[in-house]
């Protein structure tokens, strides 16, 4: 174990075993991608925080039912997303999501890839304006896949939704991202 | 990867979104200690942000009220520190159902509870994350249930879902180990009732729109299984993994799908 990060299915077998360090373990490498997607789905910081911790107390909770041998990130972000949209739901609003991008961001700042060596400041900000003024439901789908990474089965999992659904309303949303950007491009 | 998503995913790094909070964990299951987590200056109880915005809501406007002559009087009146104190009748609330737990009626199995239940089977009992805990859990064992036994989880009132008939029940989630066999579905499904097949998290399933005759599958020993469905509404049957399980309830299909990919 020494030297290499302890896979997430020792951290929970671990925890499902009762030991609190391996939970605290789990929690802290998957709090951003918790919170983030709770703040997605909610639009506020607060609310978004409210619901990472709630879900993770869940989770903690629930952690017998966990499937041995299944994928911890679904899981979690379901529980997650859950609370998410239930503060939505009691809350009776939405604050839109408004995605900014960093100031100053430079490619290769934080995460060097070719992918963001190619992508010009101004047509970095063109193409979220156009993600940001997307349905939300395109929005959510995209900035799932996109912006933070998420597997098929885990937007599946975030959003409530069969993965078969992922994919239609990914391709859909996609469709008329593109449609957009390629009416006016570099406007 | 076309150029849109190539663009997407570099977008992706480049965003600006709000500092992550560190999480913490109240003490558990014995007493365990909250989450140290960095940033936050020690262990701390959590208190959800809305609560502390309520409270210091009702201290305002509580001091506001008492620092004004005729709202103190308005208030003394309220809370009846005159003390003159008025009998309330104490009337039994009416209820068309008879006395007991909801799922008794309905012929389940025994009461017992999650974590009881999981102990006397040999598989893992899915729960729907957004129905929050069942109101009622049941174990029917074999040979009155299929092998390996029968759980049901009842959930009572919850919101955007019509209670079922006389049964007090909104929802019913029924779990056993099994398979489903689509052979059966021309047996199941009487006239008014349509069958539409769906998948949930990579799940097959069935979206039973009406009420079902019965339900028929076989269990983990291969046995052919006739069982009464319970509640006279939709049905979504999801074979899980091994395990068959059947949501009943007054629900749209897409409640029932949301349901369904909340299972953990």
């Amino acid at each position: 174990m020494e030297g290499r990060p302890e896979e997430d299915s020792e951290l929970f077998a671990r925890a499902q075993r009762g030991e609190t360090a391996a939970y605290e373990e789990i929690v802290r490498r998957y709090q951003q991608l918790a919170f983030r997607t709770a703040y997605m789905i909610t639009g506020s910081a607060a609310e978004a925080e409210d619901a990472a911790q709630d879900g993770f107390v869940k989770a903690f909770r629930a952690l017998d039912r966990f499937r041995p041998g299944a994928p911890p990130r679904p899981w979690i972000l379901r529980i997650v997303a859950n609370e998410a949209r239930n503060r939505v739901r009691s809350t009776q609003r939405r604050l839109g999501l408004e995605l900014r991008l960093a100031e100053g961001f430079r490619p290769g700042d934080a995460a060097p890839s070719p992918e963001a060596a190619s992508v010009a400041a101004e047509d970095r900000a063109r193409l979220l304006a156009l993600v940001n003024a997307l349905g939300e439901e395109d929005r959510l789908v995209i900035a799932s896949r996109y912006f933070l990474e998420l597997s098929g089965e885990e937007t599946a999992a975030a959003l409530g939704i069969p993965e078969g659904t992922v994919k239609s309303r990914l391709s859909r949303a996609l469709a008329r991202l593109r449609e957009k950007y390629e009416v006016a491009p570099h406007a | 990867m076309p150029e849109l998503e190539q663009q997407l995913t570099a977008l992706g790094s480049a965003l600006d979104w709000p500092p992550t909070p560190a999480i913490h964990l109240p003490a558990m299951r014995g007493g365990r200690a909250p989450l140290a987590a960095p940033g936050w200056g020690g262990p701390v109880s959590y208190v959800p942000r809305w609560a502390l915005a309520a409270a210091a809501a009702i201290v305002i406007a509580a001091a506001g009220l008492l620092a004004f002559p005729p709202s103190r009087e308005a208030l003394a009146n309220w809370v009846n520190v005159h003390t003159i104190f008025h009998q309330v009748p104490h009337l039994a609330t009416p209820s068309p159902h008879p006395p007991g737990p909801l799922g008794q009626r309905l012929g389940l199995g025994g009461l017992t509870t999650l974590p009881d239940a999981e102990k006397r089977i040999s598989w893992h009992i899915a729960v729907p994350s957004t129905l929050g805990r069942p109101d009622e859990v049941y174990l029917q064992p074999a040979p009155d249930a299929p092998a390996q036994g029968e759980v049901t989880l009842v959930y009572a009132t919850r919101p955007d879902i019509p209670v079922a008939g006389q049964t007090g029940v909104s929802v019913l989630v029924t779990e056993a180990r099994g398979t489903v066999d689509q052979n059966f579905f021309g047996k199941m499904i009487g006239p008014g009732t349509t069958l539409e097949a769906v998948t949930v998290a990579g799940h097959q399933g069935y979206w039973i729109s009406g009420p079902l005759n019965e339900f028929f599958f076989t269990d983990a020993d291969g046995n052919f299984r006739n069982e009464t469905v319970r509640l006279a509404a939709n049905t979504l049957i999801l074979d899980y993994g091994g395990t068959v399980i059947r949501i009943e309830g007054n629900l749209t299909k897409s409640q029932a799908l949301e349901l369904a990919a909340s299972l953990i």
